[in-house]
């Protein structure tokens, strides 16, 4: 072991001409080396991305007009898309998309986590069949779904007809009142085998003695669940949950290919509508003013992610 | 009700005359090959199978056939609306381009109408363009406005001016230079069931005279027999819904602007037009008021009304004339008891005249397709073969191939492809193809302006969805889509 005195370590600084940041930064250098490539792509299919959007934020790209040609407008376009009655509908459609997804996929994948981590026979089949919805292709779905939702000879409508219980099929996605539930009916659907898969990581981590010894002492099936399983899943309970409400703040496949975000734009949500706006209607600057707007929301729930993440990570540190 | 005067019939008998003067009149340089004030289905017959071409060797003319080279080319294909007989004439068409320009290396793609617009403009903006588009009439405009195409006339590829339908030249024209040649020109025809119009009470053998009349004989059907009478298309982003739409607002005397004049200057907006609020008011009035067209018309596009018309679901549509054969195709398709009901439905499918306005008039959308060269600059690797781009675009403008090419669907953009022998025995093969050519004088081109792809795609849409949801009144969502259309001439965001 090499003592090294108080002197030495100040002559040893100042001999190096380094501290601080830089210093660590130096002894670290073949990390850095290592990460160079990738951060090199990031910059070019991240970093640049980002930066051209903003600055396209700032300009006004009309249809008749090339892009290079486009006028700068300041804040317009964001002071335009707020006060835009359109803007508010498609955010409150996205608020009803994003949180009624994540909290009904999560607690449904929760429930069916739970049931499936009981032992009993056909459990292995049943899981596999449980996970199909989230592996199969979105786009076959989205077709599969619109044709049972169909106004007029989709499937549910016709087994409620013949069955006598309605006297025409229900209007599921042609309505602007039922079209948003039904849309979110199909992305559960598709999302809550996740939700699902996740839960059944994190119940393998909840440790049995423990479980046992509760119940020695006396506590009932609900008591066990929410004083020794729940706090051992919060974590990857909080991980899910980010995951999801990320996806489906990003969500694009099921709306546009169900609906195309109508009927009367009552089933557009950000993303479809950033899509419309850019590549069927041109507004670059619009469109990119949105998604400046929706990459601040989604770096916040980012932000949050790590946060738990490294919670964890801390976490297991100090275990 | 709305009576016909004598004046409304004078006012009416002259813009009909002065549009069809504008769209059959030859420019003053030379004559068309056909005599377009003839034009009947008798004329057509007459011409048919006239004249032989030789498209090699006119093709020959402007590229030789030894020509080495290299072509990036993508199309508007065909797609799942369309009948096999076209897949067919498509494969052939690039076989023979291969055997005909065989040191031509054709890298080719086909995207549905849907899609084009979207993959073209996003590969404009990464200057990662094909050298050679066909594109939907509707886009043409848009990226010569924009300065993405090169000058591009008939006489470059060997052809003459005259040989195309004017209003289909008008519709390749910014700013008084000629930007592309029309591939194929078409116009829809009105479609019914005979064998459930005679099961609803209404004569099978006439077809509603008029746009209300649609309405009524929808209703009709609905009541009677419980199926939906009209296949309204009122989805957003699909080309059906302004083809199936716009002949209904001409036809009531409405418009987006004044396009169906003789000689449009597009300044003046009419959407909220009493007589545009009149035509939405009757596609209101079957959708929410009678419920007599399918719900799912929000949603569907004509692919989907298609198999509703085979199940006999279905009473009236508007359509090609390919759809007989799409109905045939289907209908090979079915088994058991489907593939005869099917076949009776075919037995029974009827083409008609699309029906008039109040007033009399009757329009259609002149559709179609056109077929451009970009600039070197806006294209993958900075370089245009032109002499490649001319040897296809020679071979699929010709009469020839302008003719096969459209065999099921449309019709020949080169007014040569009316003479050739396919002409003749597609008229003897495909039903129904009188009554569309019949349409071709009716045809009102879109408005020839950058903006028309967002109009018609979704303005136009969005205020058929806006009143049929009740979200808005007819007259407010006629305003409101008048207001759209005024903003984004405006150059607003």
């Amino acid at each position: 072991m090499t003592i090294v005195s108080g002197k030495t370590e100040a002559r040893l600084r100042l001999q190096s001409g380094w501290s601080g940041l830089p210093r660590k930064i130096w002894q670290h250098r073949a990390d850095y080396a290592y990460v160079l490539p990738a951060i090199a792509v990031m910059l070019v299919v991240i970093a640049y991305p980002i930066y051209y959007t903003i600055e396209l934020s700032f300009f006004n790209t009309p249809p008749g007009l090339q892009l290079r040609d486009k006028i700068f407008v300041g804040f317009n376009n964001y002071t335009a898309i707020l006060t835009s009655q359109v803007f508010w509908q498609v955010t409150l459609n996205t608020l009803i998309w994003t949180f009624a997804s994540t909290f009904i996929s999560f607690v449904l994948g929760f429930a069916t986590a739970l049931a499936l981590h009981r032992d009993f026979i056909g459990r292995g089949v049943l899981r596999a069949i449980l996970i199909i919805p989230w592996v199969i292709s979105a786009v076959a779905a989205s077709y599969i779904w619109k044709w049972i939702y169909h106004s007029d000879f989709g499937i549910i409508g016709a087994v409620l007809v013949e069955l006598g219980l309605a006297d025409r099929p229900p209007n599921f996605i042609d309505s602007v009142s039922t079209v948003l539930p039904s849309l979110i009916v199909v992305n559960i659907w598709r999302e809550f085998p996740f939700a699902m898969i996740m839960m059944m990581a994190g119940l393998q981590t909840v440790p049995d003695q423990l479980l046992r010894a509760a119940k020695v002492d006396g506590a009932n099936a609900w008591q066990r669940f929410w004083h020794v399983t729940f706090p051992h899943l919060r974590n990857v309970s909080t991980v899910t949950i980010l995951l999801l409400a990320v996806a489906n703040f990003n969500s694009f496949i099921i709306p546009w290919i169900m609906t195309g975000g109508g009927p009367s734009n009552a089933s557009h949500i950000w993303i479809t509508h950033i899509y419309e706006l850019a590549f069927g209607r041109q507004r670059w600057g619009v469109a990119s003013a949105y998604s400046v707007l929706l990459f601040l929301i989604l770096m916040t729930l980012g932000y949050f992610y790590v946060r738990a993440l490294s919670g964890n990570e801390r976490k297991d540190g100090s275990a | 009700m709305t009576r016909i005067t004598l004046g409304g019939a004078v006012l009416r008998g002259t813009v009909s005359t002065a549009l069809m003067a504008s769209l059959m009149a030859a420019p003053a340089l030379g004559a068309p090959p056909v005599d377009l004030s003839k034009w009947s289905p008798e004329y057509v017959r007459s011409i048919a199978g006239t004249q032989d071409f030789d498209t090699a060797g006119d093709c020959a003319k402007v590229t030789p056939l030894d020509y080495k080279g290299r072509l990036t080319f993508w199309y508007q294909g065909v797609f799942e609306g369309d009948p096999d007989l076209l897949r067919q004439y498509y494969k052939d068409f690039f076989a023979t381009f291969r055997k005909t320009y065989p040191n031509i290396q054709l890298e080719e793609q086909a995207l549905t109408y849907n899609d084009l617009l979207d993959k073209f403009r996003t590969a404009l903006l990464g200057n990662a363009a094909p050298m050679a588009v066909r594109l939907q009439i509707l886009g043409g405009t848009e990226f010569a406005s924009k300065g993405y195409l090169q000058p591009l006339k008939p006489e470059d590829v060997g052809y003459s001016t005259e040989d195309f339908w004017p209003g289909a030249m008008k519709a390749v024209t910014w700013d008084g230079v000629t930007y592309g040649i029309p591939t194929n020109n078409e116009t829809m025809a009105f479609i019914w069931n005979a064998d459930i119009f005679k099961r609803a009470g209404l004569d099978p053998n006439k077809p509603p005279a008029t746009w209300d009349d649609v309405v009524k004989y929808s209703k009709q059907i609905h009541d009677k027999l419980g199926i939906a009478g009209y296949g309204l298309v009122a989805r957003k982003n699909a080309g059906n819904t302004p083809y199936r739409f716009m002949p209904q607002l001409w036809a009531y005397g409405g418009g987006v602007f004044d396009e169906a004049t003789p000689n449009p200057t597009y300044k003046q907006i009419e959407l909220d037009s009493p007589q545009s609020k009149a035509a939405l008011q009757a596609s209101y009035d079957m959708y929410v008021r009678d419920k007599s067209v399918p719900v799912s018309a929000l949603t569907n596009q004509q692919a989907d009304n298609q198999p509703l018309f085979l199940a006999g679901q279905l009473g009236m549509m508007i359509s090609h004339p390919s759809d007989y054969n799409v109905m045939l195709d289907l209908q090979k398709k079915a088994t058991g008891t489907d593939k005869d009901k099917a076949q009776t439905v075919i037995d029974n499918m009827r083409y008609g005249l699309i029906p008039t306005g109040p007033d009399g008039k009757r329009a259609v959308v002149f559709g179609g397709s056109n077929i451009h060269i970009l600039k070197p600059e806006y294209v993958e690797g900075g370089k245009v073969d032109e002499p490649a781009a001319k040897a296809i675009i020679c071979m699929w403008t010709s009469p020839e191939w302008s003719l096969k090419m459209a065999y099921a669907g449309s019709n020949p953009g080169n007014l040569n492809g009316f003479k050739t022998k396919w002409m003749k025995e597609r008229l003897d093969s495909i039903k129904f193809l009188d009554v569309t050519t019949s349409m071709l004088p009716y045809g009102i081109p879109f408005p020839a302006l950058p903006q028309s792809p967002e109009i018609m795609n979704i303005i136009i849409p969005d205020m058929l969805q806006n009143a049929l949801t009740g979200a808005m009144t007819v007259d407010q969502a006629a305003d409101d889509a008048a207001k759209k259309v005024k903003d984004l001439m405006g150059g607003g965001l």
